[in-house]
């Protein structure tokens, strides 16, 4: 590596929001050509660091200096004139766009100075797309294209505007471990090109395949800078949390005993009318957590709807404990012995607004003891809050706090307080851990299989494939709509992944 | 290679609704961000008088005053003043009663995250039905005619809220416009009514649109003032009665909690099972109800017979509910003060009262609609209000723990 | 010959082609089997409607079949109207059938009460496309209303009268910005409260200059514009039906039709219009790739307002001459329902505001009928009528832009 002054220089970087201290007097560097990552758990800092970056938050201290200057950022205007391309974890394009539109958007290409030349954006976006070995079509809607592909738009945003120092964020959320492999081998070859490349994740293998530097942050302080040879993960997750940290999940082996939730040929359509569950059949035993591991937006979504009461199946059937209740609403559903963790604990799982004891009630503000013919009484639910509350050690507040006084891991002890003690016999658990730190994680990993324990069945649908490895009796792998695989808990991330996109075991995918 | 689509939707960046928003801020600041709107409100409404009149606007805020009938409240005024300002009084709670009522059902939309701008409708709907209801069944003994007349009325109105809350119930269709239309057929049938099946025949002969006067039986008693000089009707209970029941209803009854739940957030509360399409309708039915009521009292209180004014005026007194109901932030008391605030603007402006030399009445209408445009649009515009008394400083720790959206995912 | 998707996992792999062309000519045969039973065809027998319609509701039903839904009902619909309308209409007799249907005489009207509905819905896709929700349109119509007249007045011009009142629209949807926009009020509330304000400022500056008399009666108007070459185009029948309907139309008729293609081609192929359609669909990618958000916002904004005035100027100091409290009467929601049943698109709000106008044109000719006179009043319900239908019926699931009506909040 040449001796040149580092592509880029951050030194004392501090931000405050109300309440937190996102970056804490935070120092990272990045050198030319080399792909360095940025590690920590949820709330570390990452995200606030490299939008200040960015120039989508200004720095409250601190300065920004790129090889060797000092720069002001004030805007994402100024980023991109200085070289800086950024790919969101949640991408930044607009769906019902093209991907030429998406990509040339406040650069467009002219005739006259006034009409749009769109055939000259599609001749861009070929050429850079040929000179950089991805395939895309310029002219397809980007609600339309998969995943994978609009994260290659969102590359190529960047390098359409000439970034030579490129920040992905958590790129591989969203991502199967193929197409993870896919954009390292892009990455590569940005590097090869003259690029330097910010990596933000909190996986640990990935990092370790890919970066060729890590740096650790943890509740906004810089912990420390190592090179990627002789990091361990095991070393890599004590600085991320500060503490030793169990990866995975203590648990006695399962005894599944009778078929709690039973689905026969589900077919589910979606909002647009759509097939998304393509005759869907499992069951789900006492006593065992079976897991749904797939690639978002192959029906994971619908067959919770369904399985929920938020949406009526189109054929096939549905059992719980035995009674049908395919079709049924939500309220009946969750009446009937159904507990249901929603995937978006703000959106679908709490209403803010309410205290704890109101959310608490959300299921069973309609019986006794909370009302008689429609009259409410309000300190009875205050009284089974406070117990709640206190069995699952919720901080931040009492029966009469606001939801949203609470932080993300209390709220989301308040969701599971409420399905559990209700004493379901099915807990279905949507993305449960998602945006959690550790320490909430860990708290609702146990949570989990203790419900599994005391003899309920449990349907996990994740993203983490860390999560479902850990916590499964039975992986089922959905994809296009189908359960394609089924597998023991000691599947290889590989396999899993391969299955997840729709490859047998015996076959290597085409690029 | 994959043809997987979309990707999952990123999280919350959950709108509060207006509900939610209103509730946060009276929780926040109590009775100081209102009564900050309406002091904003009235002082730019200041400037425009004195703009316009070259007078000072303090006198005519002072005339007003005197002409709302508060003046009554001051235990020093004697005399023929005092028996002045107790008529004035009177006319200001007459209209509070009113301006009370249809706030609550502006309040209780509001209270499910929808906007109900049909009050004017509904409210006409009402007057209509009250006014045939006291017509017909002359013979009947007066309480129960009375009890019919505002039950039917009440009904009438909350089926005309009830086709807004359905269509948004089932089809989605935006309560806004909906309401808006419902309230133009109102004006236009009512009109058609009242110069045709429902014209009082002698009037008829002189062309003149209006009903026949209902029956006496079915008058609302007066119990302070003079009948003649239309004086206060027990009405006025009626509207007091009201405020205790949206309070009742609101907090202490699953279908309150049910519509709380949804206004403030219709997601997680359709996940936890319940029904929001029957919550919309619901909270659209019991709003127009409210309405309904209010021209079902104004009817049987005072005015006894509906001519072309009282189908126009509607519009005003439908709008000012608005107005108080926001400025109440939705709660019982907040309404009653604002009804209240109002009322007294209204009738210490009104051409019997506001001497001309001092301000012309015609222009006073106007100033107060003026006023009251501002204080929704001040009202609506929380940050505004708390800019300027620096609560924001203060309370920027907290919002950033009840907005979400204001909350950046380090 | 048209490949459908099945399942949500074609679509990446096919291109769903839809049978538009069909349903189109759906809608028009069941509106041109309605058009069979009136003058001058005035066909006298039911069937000769009955049957196209029938073919109508046909096509609208394979056009479902194949998946396209709204086009297809839409089309079964055209042919219920057709079958209904044609019923009545041979059952009615012809004289009372002449005296409602001059066809060039509704032609005109339904231009002319159309064209303030345009010049407010363009506005209002200006506004919405870039992410704010405009309620207040009918305030701004009726400041344009006013000031337009007050500035005819003033400046004893009708030029000076359309660009004051212009100013003022735009400065009362500067208002509702600034009150959306930067101190991110819910933006219903804040446009309601702006059509209270305008009310309440057009109704105090009314009284206050003109108190009793009301506007003067020589107001400076906008003018016709006289097309006598019409007249002259062989044959004669087609000609005088041209010259009646388009021979002596208003300028700002002219000026909203022409409107509507240059805000079309503004929209959808100038980088401009990407760039606030872009605000409206996701305003953080917008703001990430260095577009100001804000600044399109309030451009919008503003132009939402100054359309909407120039169709409440058309109103004032084009069509009756003069003002009156309130003159816009609704129609400032009429256009936003014809935006949004026109999809947020220049033609399609178009089309919608076509479809009130003749409401509006047809309900004081019905009072012309003998034995209707009295009627008269319920007829002006059939606009509002209409857009209620409309909104419930047909578009209760228009898409609108992803971002319309959020605040945005920058860092």
């Amino acid at each position: 590596m040449a001796e040149e002054p580092p592509a880029l220089e951050l030194r004392g970087i501090t931000k405050r929001f109300p309440g937190v201290l996102a970056n804490d007097h935070v120092d990272f560097d990045l050198r030319r050509r080399e792909v360095h990552a940025l590690l920590g758990e949820n709330g570390a800092g990452k995200s606030t660091l490299m939008n200040i970056l960015y120039g989508l938050y200004h720095p409250d201290e601190g300065e920004i200096r790129m090889r060797g200057k000092r720069v002001a950022l004030s805007s994402p205007k100024d980023a991109i004139e200085h070289g800086i391309g950024m790919v969101h974890q949640h991408f930044m394009l607009i769906p019902v766009m093209t991907v030429a539109e998406n990509i040339v958007l406040a650069s467009e290409p002219t005739t006259g100075g006034v009409f749009l030349d769109y055939d000259a954006a599609k001749k861009r976006v070929a050429d850079m797309a040929r000179t950089f070995k991805f395939a895309i079509d310029p002219d397809a809607r980007v609600e339309n294209i998969s995943v994978g592909q609009q994260q290659r738009v969102e590359i190529l945003k960047a390098l359409y505007r000439n970034a030579e120092i490129l920040i992905l964020d958590e790129p591989t959320a969203v991502l199967t471990p193929q197409e993870a492999h896919e954009l390292f081998e892009i990455l590569n070859n940005l590097r090869t090109e003259g690029l330097s490349i910010i990596f933000i994740s909190h996986k640990l293998n990935e990092v370790l395949e890919i970066a060729d530097r890590i740096t650790v942050l943890r509740r906004g302080k810089k912990i420390e800078t190592l090179p990627r040879e002789g990091a361990t993960e095991k070393e890599l997750a004590r600085l991320m949390v500060g503490r030793e940290v169990l990866l995975r999940v203590d648990k006695a082996p399962a005894h599944p005993a009778q078929p709690l939730l039973s689905v026969e040929d589900l077919h589910v359509l979606d909002d647009r009318g759509l097939e998304a569950v393509r005759g869907v059949s499992f069951e789900v035993r006492a006593g065992e957590i079976v897991a749904v591991a797939g690639v978002d937006g192959n029906g994971q979504t619908e067959l919770i709807d369904a399985l929920a009461g938020l949406r009526h199946p189109l054929s096939g059937r549905i059992a719980l404990g035995g009674e049908d209740v395919t079709g049924e609403n939500a309220r009946h559903v969750l009446d009937h012995g159904l507990g249901h963790i929603p995937e978006d604990r703000q959106r679908r799982g709490l209403v803010l607004e309410f205290t704890l004891a109101e959310n608490l009630a959300l299921h069973d503000f309609r019986k006794e003891p909370n009302s008689r013919f429609g009259w409410l009484f309000p300190n009875r639910l205050v009284r089974w809050a406070r117990r709640l509350l206190e069995q699952f050690d919720v901080r931040g507040g009492g029966p009469q706090t606001r939801a949203a006084a609470l932080s993300g891991g209390n709220q989301q002890k308040v969701v599971l307080a409420r399905e559990i003690a209700r004493e379901p016999s099915v807990l279905l658990a949507a993305q449960p851990t998602r945006g959690l730190d550790v320490g909430a994680i860990e708290f609702v990993h146990r949570r989990l299989v203790e419900a599994r324990d005391s003899g309920k069945g449990v349907l996990l649908v994740s993203l983490e494939l860390e999560e479902v490895l850990s916590l499964a009796d039975r992986i089922l792998v959905i994809y296009e709509g189908r359960i394609v695989e089924e597998y023991p808990p000691d599947v290889t991330e590989e396999e899993l992944g391969i299955a997840m996109t729709g490859g047998h075991r015996e076959e290597v995918p085409a690029a | 290679m994959t043809d997987a689509p979309q990707p999952s939707p990123k999280p919350a960046e959950a709108l509060p609704s207006v509900a939610a928003r209103l509730a946060f801020y009276q929780r926040a600041s109590g009775i100081v961000t209102p009564l900050l709107t309406a002091v904003l409100a009235f002082f730019i409404g200041g400037l425009v008088v004195l703009a316009t009149t070259h007078k000072n606007p303090l006198n005519t805020y002072k005339e007003i005053f005197n002409g709302t009938g508060l003046n009554w409240l001051f235990p020093w005024i004697h005399g023929t003043e005092r028996a002045s300002a107790a008529l004035n009084l009177q006319q200001t709670l007459i209209y509070a009663t009113t301006l009370a009522l249809t706030g609550l059902a502006v309040a209780f939309a509001f209270r499910c995250g929808l906007f109900n701008i049909g009050g004017q409708g509904q409210y006409i709907v009402g007057s209509l039905v009250a006014v045939q209801m006291g017509i017909w069944f002359a013979s009947m003994s007066p309480v129960p005619h009375v009890l019919l007349a505002i039950v039917a009325a009440s009904l009438a109105g909350a089926v005309w809220g009830g086709i807004a809350g359905f269509l948004r119930a089932s089809v989605g269709a935006h309560e806004v416009i909906t309401t808006i239309m419902l309230n133009w057929i109102a004006v236009w049938a009512g009109l058609y009514l009242i110069q045709g099946p429902l014209q009082d025949p002698r009037a008829a002969l002189v062309q003149v649109s209006v009903t026949k006067e209902v029956s006496p039986h079915s008058k609302l008693p007066v119990w302070w003032g003079n009948s003649a000089l239309q004086g206060l009707h027990i009405g006025f209970f009626v509207a007091l009665a009201a405020l205790v029941v949206y309070w009742l209803v609101v907090s202490r009854t699953t279908l309150g909690y049910e519509v709380r739940a949804v206004g403030f957030n219709a997601e997680a509360a359709r996940y936890g099972g319940i029904s929001v399409a029957r919550n919309y309708f619901l909270a659209m039915a019991i709003s127009g109800l409210f309405a309904g009521l209010a021209g079902a009292i104004d009817i049987l209180g005072w005015q006894f017979r509906i001519d072309q004014t009282g189908i126009t005026v509607a519009s005003q007194i439908a709008f000012l509910g608005i107005a108080v109901a926001l400025l109440g932030r939705n709660t019982p008391i907040g309404v009653f003060l604002a009804a209240m605030l109002f009322a007294a603007l209204t009738t210490g402006t009104s051409t019997r009262n506001l001497d001309p030399s001092v301000f012309r009445p015609e222009l006073a209408g106007n100033l107060t609609r003026i006023i009251q445009g501002l204080v929704v649009l001040f009202v609506g515009a929380d940050l505004l209000i708390l800019y300027i008394w620096r609560l924001r400083r203060k309370l920027k720790l907290d919002r950033s723990k009840v907005l979400p959206q204001e909350v950046p995912q380090a | 010959m048209i490949a459908r998707a099945d399942t949500l996992y074609d679509l990446g792999r096919s291109r769903v082609a839809t049978p538009r062309a069909a349903a189109a000519l759906g809608i028009f045969l069941g509106l041109f089997a309605f058009w069979l039973a009136l003058p001058p065809v005035a066909a006298r027998s039911v069937v000769v409607p009955g049957v196209v319609a029938g073919a109508a509701v046909a096509i609208g039903l394979w056009v479902v079949s194949r998946g396209d839904l709204r086009p297809g009902w839409g089309a079964v619909a055209a042919g219920v109207v057709g079958i209904l309308g044609g019923a009545f209409a041979t059952r009615a007799t012809t004289s009372h059938l002449d005296v409602v249907i001059t066809w060039s005489a509704l032609v005109a009207a339904t231009l002319r009460y159309a064209t303030p509905l345009t010049f407010a819905a363009i506005g209002g896709m200006f506004s919405e496309r870039s992410g704010v929700v405009n309620i207040g349109l009918e305030g701004m119509m009726l400041m344009g209303a006013f000031f337009g007249a007050w500035g005819a007045d003033v400046t004893n011009s009708w030029v000076g009268g359309l660009l004051i009142g212009m100013a003022f629209g735009a400065g009362l949807a500067f208002v509702h910005a600034v009150f959306s926009i930067h101190l991110r009020a819910d933006q219903i509330v804040s446009g309601t409260a702006v059509n209270f304000l305008a009310l309440g400022i057009t109704g105090y500056f009314f009284n206050d200059i003109y108190g009793n008399n009301g506007t003067p009666d020589d107001l400076a108007g906008i003018p016709d514009v006289r097309l006598a070459f019409l007249g002259h185009i062989p044959p004669h029948g087609l000609g005088s039906f041209l010259d009646d309907s388009f021979g002596q139309l208003n300028l700002m008729v002219w000026l909203s039709l022409a409107l509507i293609p240059l805000s079309y081609v503004v929209m959808f192929k100038t980088p401009v219009g990407l760039r606030i359609r872009s605000v409206g669909e996701h305003p953080r990618a917008a703001d990430t790739v260095g577009i100001s958000v804000y600044g399109i916002r309030y451009a919008c904004v503003t132009l939402s307002g100054a359309l909407a005035a120039m169709g409440g100027a058309f109103l004032s100091i084009g069509f009756v001459h003069s003002f009156a409290e309130n003159m816009t009467a609704g129609r400032g929601f009429i256009a936003l329902a014809a935006l949004i049943f026109g999809r947020w698109r220049p033609f399609g709000a178009f089309g919608a505001a076509l479809l009130f106008g003749f409401a509006s044109a047809v309900a004081p000719r019905l009072e012309l009928v003998s034995g209707w006179a009295n009627y008269g009043t319920l007829f002006q319900i059939l606009p509002y009528a209409l857009t209620l239908i409309a909104v419930a019926g047909v578009i209760g699931r228009s898409i609108p832009p992803a971002a319309v009506g959020r605040p945005y909040a920058k860092q």
